[in-house]
Formats: structure tokens, C-alpha cells, sequence
């Protein structure tokens, strides 16, 4: 129907043709998720760019921020430190750790807002063990990382059991648990002789997760051990999801539910094995930060964020192992240039605008892909009436 | 996917020379003053609070106002950590781009200070609420913080005194108990006990420093059991008690609130000339950043503990509050003057207070 009423318009059909050309390259974008991220991301920056220049600041300091924090390079001062990837690499860490916590139980269908409590599991755990497992190098670090997984693990997996038991909804129980999780820690914690209200006694240097190379490497940065087990972790994401039995089952859970239960899939396992590796993701953030990022044991005082952070990673990066990874480094290049932007004047709340706007595009990504699918159904029908009409044109002639 | 990436570090690289370009010409080469960097937490300058005297100091000394803050970005500037793990990468990042002053505020900093100051020997710091750094290019900024709270109950005293109020009780709530906040508590009491030796004294610790229900709460339930005064030593968590002070004068009860730091009478306003704020204790961080300043310009700077005293006008009471009136005002600064000449010694632990005599014993406050 719409159609005809196009074709009937005319000479009109054929300006809208020529304009429809421009937005062909917008068509490259919607041919996959993984590029239609790269849109959104360029998108939120260009609107930053338009933000800065509305507050009339000068955008260039962003941009020169965002390429030191990548290379290191200070364009302003001509001086290179490396050190600037380094530590752009270790924020990026528990980034990309807590967007895979909330991908991986995504892609079962499941809604985890319950990171930033996994995640303060995990650092309290890897705290405890840091300051009461005998202080033996290298095996009390993995014995401390290890078990921060395992017990975020089952603080993930508690939500998966309410939920396939008693069909609770995992979004009230993991915020409900987040909270849980802050105070039981704050309480736990100030329990440790020695311990104020606001850290514990320094933890033993055999229980941290420093790299001797790569800080010489980066030239004294903060990255650590850390990244590797990041590294290694969007690797066992992928592999988990795309090679195993349980990844399929948990990906066929998390497109059709009752379709999978048809299929003899058991959906209810699904839901405490995918919060229970979820957790253990974002339990492994918690240990790193811990251990890769302060001498001391901290009582939190409020939350680091990085869970409800990785919401917006696991977003951005479509779910999927690569992507969070690339996301992760995204949101960690954000919050690393963040102080390098405010140092060149721009204001600090422009980092968070833009990942904000990130997210909300990335939300906005159906739309956006309807509205291309929409323009090229235009386009074809104004093809085709224009083919029609010089076919029709070429018989008159004839 | 590669030529997407490729595209964007070319845009990147392209973006920054073009507008760094234009950039280094305008820019002042010469300094004519030193230059100074804030960190702060992830509040910023806005908290009202601690930031926010630190930056005071900052603009004070450079002759700025907090609307006009004409030299930021050339002498001046502040940088927000939105993590904790940020602490450290920022306090480096500072002493890279060679600030002749890096000042940080609060005890969450000592740490990561302790840490960066020794690999830039050449670097100054101020750090502010701590003593305990073994830096030489560390100075340390301290406050009397029990002096100028001795003041303010010596003024909530004297004013239940002159109100003739029969048998008042006094209150005072803390944020999350640790030896500073012990040191206002202890000033409050001994304060109030100099006039009225036998007035009772309660107490109470929100055990956080950003919730002001439980603050508001905790002074009703006071209020109404005939507290006369609460001071809270609470951050943000004390705006409930002034919240509540306010609704029971407008209500003629006779309440008072009283507020630290900063001078809360503004706050404390219910009607247009009436506050619920009595007095407030004041804690003036922007002389340790100011001093800071002019100690590193004129090449007097040591990495040494500094007390900020009432002497030195570090610490005070606010006698803003006309309710205070002549008489009380005069006595209070009498006080003061006699803690400046030694003759008043107020004790800031709460062991050796007790051990004195000096403070009851049924006291929360917590010495380490």
C-alpha cells in the first residue's frame, strides 16, 4: 500500500532517491551488531565533541586527552610516558570482568544487576585470604583469586537457584543482594583486628597481584597480573558460549525458554549455571582490584560502581567475549582520560555524558537499524518505479 | 572492523594537532605565579565540605572569587578521582605535568600519597587532616579541632544559661567514630561542662557521613527528650539535625542546632532572619591550602606537620547568629583567649580526657 502511494508521487521520488544515497554508508553500519556498536560509540562522542563546544570549551583538549590515555602521547606538553596505556590497561580490567559477569547471564536470558555485589564478594574474600592464608609467593595469590571466584560464584548462583526454584525475579534479588553484600563486607571487615573504619592492615606483598615487568614495562604503572586473567577470561567467555554443551543450552535458554525446556535443555539449571559463572566473573574484578590496586584491605564506603559499569560494557559489547573486551577497553579509556580532560579544562562530567549517551544509543540500536531497513524498502520502491517508468518511457519511444 | 579503528585513531590524531595547534600560541609560556592542582575524591568541589575549603584557599590566594575564578587553568586547577584506584594514577599524573604545589585533602589520601611522594623527591604536597606521612616533600596540615568545638559549647552553655533552661541535656552526633571525630566530641563536652558541670551530655554515631535521616531521627528523638543543643561532627549526615532544629523553632520550641566546618548559619535559616544554627564550629582548611601556597612562592616550604590552632586562626566559632547576642559573644572569645595563652587546655583523646576527669564515661567516642 505504501508502496503505491510512493510510486504514485513521481516527480518527487526521484529527489528523495538522490538524498537517500547520502545515508547509503549508514547501511555499512547496520550490516552487524559489532558495527553498529562502532556507530554508537562514534556517535557518542561526536555528541560530547557538541556538548564541549556548547559550554564553549575547546574539543581538541578531549581528543588530546583520549590519544594520551591510548598512547601516552601528551601532545600539549611534547612529552611521552607510557605509563598512561598502562594504567588505561589495568582500569580497564574490572571493566571488562564485570561486563562479561553481565553478559554471560544475558545471553541465558538472565538481567544481572548484581555485579557490584559479586564483585564486593569477591574483594572482601580475596581481602580475608590476602591477610589469613599463610603468605607463601605465588600460591597465596591464586589461592586468594581462586577463591574470590569461587565465592562470588555462589553469591551469583544463590540468584540463579531463587530464580529456577522459586521463579524469583533476578533483577529485585540481585539489587536487594548488592546491598547485602556492601554491608555484610563493611561489617566483616572492621571485624579484622587492626582494622578502622576505613582499612585494614597492610596486605602482605605475597598476596598481590603486581608484575614486576609490566610495571618496569609501563614504566610504573599500576597494571598487574590482573589483565591477564581479563585476557583469559574473555577467551573462556567465547569458549564456554560457543564450543561447549553448556553454552548451548544457556544461548538456546536465553532465546526461547520454553522452547529450549521443549528441547529437553534443563532451563532451571541453566538459570544457577550462568548467574554462578556470572558471578565468578565479576568476583575475579573484585579480587584484581583488590589485590592488583591497594597495599591495604579497604572498608567500602559506598560502592566502586564497576558492576553497575559493566552493565553498560556487556551492552556496548553485545554480549559476546570479543566485544566486551573491546568495550571494557572503551569505558576504561573514558574513565582514564577522564583526569587528563579535566587537567586540559574540560569539565569531568563529560566522560560520564558520553558513556551515558553510549548506552542509550546502543538502546536505541533497533530503532536505528528499522528506521535503515525502512529508508532502503524506500529506496527500492523508488527504484522500481523509476526502472518501471523507463521501461515504459523505452516502449512509448520504441 | 580494522578500517573502522584505523579511522577513528586517524581522526583522533587529526582532531588533537588541529586544535593543539592553534593552542601553543596562545598559551602562556611565562609563569608568573606558582601553579597549584586539588585532587579530590569523587564528590569534587561541590561537597560543601572539605573540597570546597580547600579550593576556597586556592582561590583566596590567588585573589579569585568562587564566581570568578579568572586564573583556573593557568595557575590553578582540581581533578577528580572517580574510583579509588584512581588515587594513585592521578597523584602521578599531577606530578608529571610539574606542579609546584599538589594538594590533597583528607586521610583516605595517606596512603597513596605515602606511596607517589617518594618517587618525585622534587615534587611539593599538602596533604590536609593528616600528620602521620614521613615525606620531606610532604607537608602536613592539622587541625585543633577540639578548640574551636570547645568554643561552640562553650557558647550552647552559656545560652541555655541565659535562657535559664532547667536541667538542659546536650547532644552530639558524630559521622563514623575515629580519633578526629573523637577530638570534636571531646572539645563539645569539656565545653559545655567548664559552664554547667553538671549538665548531661549524649551522644550518637550515624556511622556514615552522608545519611541525614538518621541524623534527623536520632535529634527528634533528643529534641523531644529535652536536649537543649546537638553539634554534629557528621559531613552531610548533620544537615538532618539542623533540618530538624529548624522545624521545631518554627514550631517555638527552643532547640538549637550547631554546625561544624563551615559557618551553617545560612543553612539553619527558617525564617528570614531567624537560624536554627546557634553557632557553628569553624575549621578554616582554606588557611592550610593558602599557607601552603605562599610557603611554596616563597621558598619556605618544608615537609613538616603544621597545627592549625586557634592562634593561628585555624580553628573558631561563628558568631553570626544574633540570637548569640553581645554578652555571650564576648564571654566565648574570653575563652578564646585564654586558649590562646595556655590558661584553658582543651584534651582531644578520649582516654586521657577520661583519665582527667574530664568527660563521663558512657561516651561512644573511639580513639583509634
Amino acid at each position: 500500500m505504501a508502496r503505491i502511494d510512493r510510486a504514485a508521487r513521481g516527480p518527487d521520488s526521484a529527489v528523495r532517491s538522490r538524498s537517500l544515497d547520502a545515508f547509503h554508508f549508514l547501511d555499512i553500519f547496520a550490516a552487524s551488531d559489532a558495527r553498529m556498536s562502532v556507530l554508537v560509540v562514534l556517535l557518542g562522542f561526536l555528541a560530547g565533541t557538541l556538548i564541549i563546544l556548547a559550554v564553549g570549551r575547546n574539543p581538541g583538549g578531549m581528543f588530546a586527552a583520549l590519544l594520551q590515555a591510548m598512547t601516552g602521547w601528551d601532545l600539549t606538553r611534547g612529552v611521552w610516558n607510557i605509563r598512561y596505556v598502562g594504567e588505561w590497561l589495568a582500569i580497564s580490567t574490572p571493566l571488562i570482568l564485570t561486563g562479561l559477569s553481565m553478559g554471560f547471564a544475558a545471553r541465558a536470558g538472565l538481567f544481572n544487576i548484581g555485579a557490584e555485589g559479586q564483585y564486593i564478594v569477591g574483594l572482601t574474600i580475596a581481602q580475608f585470604a590476602a591477610l589469613y592464608l599463610p603468605q607463601i609467593p605465588v600460591v597465596q595469590v591464586v589461592l586468594a583469586v581462586a577463591l574470590a571466584a569461587a565465592g562470588a560464584a555462589v553469591w551469583g548462583g544463590i540468584v540463579g537457584w531463587l530464580k529456577a526454584r522459586f521463579n524469583a525475579s533476578e533483577v529485585v534479588a540481585t539489587i536487594m543482594l548488592n546491598y547485602i553484600a556492601f554491608f555484610l563486607s563493611r561489617w566483616v571487615t572492621m571485624a579484622i583486628p587492626g582494622a578502622n573504619t576505613y582499612k585494614t592492615p597492610n596486605l602482605p606483598q605475597s598476596a598481590q597481584l603486581d608484575a614486576g615487568f609490566l610495571q618496569r614495562l609501563t614504566n610504573g604503572s599500576n597494571l598487574n597480573y590482573g589483565f591477564f586473567i581479563a585476557i583469559a577470561s574473555v577467551i573462556a567467555f567465547w569458549w564456554i558460549m560457543e564450543h561447549t554443551r553448556t553454552g548451548f543450552a544457556l544461548r538456546a535458554t536465553g532465546m526461547n525458554r520454553d522452547a529450549a525446556l521443549a528441547s529437553g535443555i534443563k532451563a532451571e539449571r541453566s538459570a544457577v549455571t550462568s548467574m554462578a559463572i556470572a558471578g565468578a566473573f565479576a568476583g575475579l574484578a573484585g579480587a584484581i582490584v583488590a589485590l592488583g590496586s591497594f597495599g591495604y584491605g579497604r572498608v567500602l564506603s559506598g560502592f566502586d560502581n564497576y558492576g553497575f559499569n559493566g552493565i553498560a560494557v556487556a551492552l556496548v559489547g553485545n554480549s559476546t567475549g570479543f566485544g566486551v573486551g573491546i568495550a571494557g577497553l572503551l569505558f576504561g579509556l573514558l574513565a582514564s582520560a577522564q583526569p587528563l580532560m579535566q587537567s586540559r579544562g574540560i569539565p569531568k562530567e563529560i566522560t560520564l555524558i558520553i558513556s551515558g549517551l553510549v548506552v542509550v544509543f546502543v538502546s536505541l540500536r533497533a530503532g536505528f537499524r528499522m528506521l535503515l531497513a525502512w529508508r532502503r524498502r524506500a529506496a527500492l520502491a523508488v527504484m522500481a518505479t523509476k526502472a518501471e517508468s523507463e521501461t515504459v518511457q523505452g516502449e512509448i519511444d520504441a | 572492523m580494522k578500517y573502522f579503528f584505523r579511522a577513528i585513531v586517524v581522526a583522533l590524531v587529526v582532531f588533537t594537532i588541529a586544535s593543539c595547534g592553534g593552542k601553543s600560541k596562545t598559551a602562556p609560556a611565562v609563569k608568573q605565579d606558582v601553579t597549584v592542582r586539588l585532587l579530590t575524591d569523587a564528590t569534587g568541589i561541590d561537597d560543601k565540605s572539605f573540597n570546597a575549603a580547600g579550593w576556597r584557599g586556592i582561590l583566596a590566594y590567588y585573589g579569585d572569587t568562587w564566581e570568578n575564578q579568572s586564573k583556573k587553568g593557568t595557575n590553578y586547577d582540581w581533578v577528580t578521582a572517580q574510583t579509588q584506584d584512581m588515587y594513585i594514577p592521578n597523584l602521578k599524573q599531577a606530578s608529571d605535568e610539574k606542579y609546584d604545589l599538589i594538594i590533597v585533602t583528607g586521610f583516605t589520601w595517606a596512603d597513596a600519597l605515602g606511596e607517589v611522594a617518594p618517587l618525585y623527591p622534587d615534587q611539593k604536597y599538602l596533604i590536609v587532616d593528616v600528620d602521620w606521612l614521613d615525606a620531606p616533600n610532604v607537608m602536613q596540615a592539622t587541625f585543633s579541632e577540639h578548640e574551636g568545638s570547645y568554643l561552640v559549647g562553650v557558647a550552647a552553655a552559656l545560652k541555655a544559661k541565659a535562657e535559664g533552661v532547667a536541667a538542659p541535656k546536650f547532644g552530639f552526633i558524630g559521622g563514623v567514630p575515629g580519633p578526629v571525630i573523637t577530638k570534636f566530641e571531646m572539645g563539645w563536652v569539656q565545653g559545655i561542662l567548664s559552664v554547667l558541670p553538671d549538665a548531661q551530655v549524649v551522644d550518637y554515631y550515624a556511622n556514615d557521613w552522608g545519611k541525614p535521616d538518621l541524623a534527623k531521627a536520632q535529634a527528634k528523638n533528643w529534641y523531644d527528650s529535652g536536649v537543649y543543643a546537638i553539634f554534629s561532627a557528621a559531613g552531610g549526615t548533620g544537615n538532618g539535625t539542623i533540618a530538624q532544629a529548624k522545624e521545631y523553632r518554627l514550631r517555638g520550641k527552643g532547640v538549637w542546632a550547631v554546625g561544624v566546618d563551615s559557618d551553617q548559619y545560612e543553612d539553619g535559616l527558617y525564617t528570614d532572619t531567624q537560624s536554627a544554627v546557634l553557632t557553628s564550629m569553624i575549621k578554616r582548611v582554606e588557611s592550610s591550602t593558602e599557607y601552603a601556597l605562599q610557603a611554596a612562592k616563597d621558598g619556605a616550604f618544608k615537609g613538616e606537620v603544621i597545627t592549625f590552632d586557634t592562634a593561628s586562626d585555624g580553628v573558631g566559632f561563628s558568631d553570626r547568629n544574633p540570637a548569640l547576642g553581645p554578652d555571650i559573644v564576648s564571654q566565648v572569645n574570653k575563652v578564646r583567649q585564654e586558649i590562646i595563652d595556655g590558661t584553658v587546655v582543651v584534651v582531644a583523646g578520649y582516654a586521657e580526657a577520661l583519665a582527667k576527669g574530664l568527660v563521663p564515661a558512657n561516651l561512644q567516642a573511639s580513639d583509634k
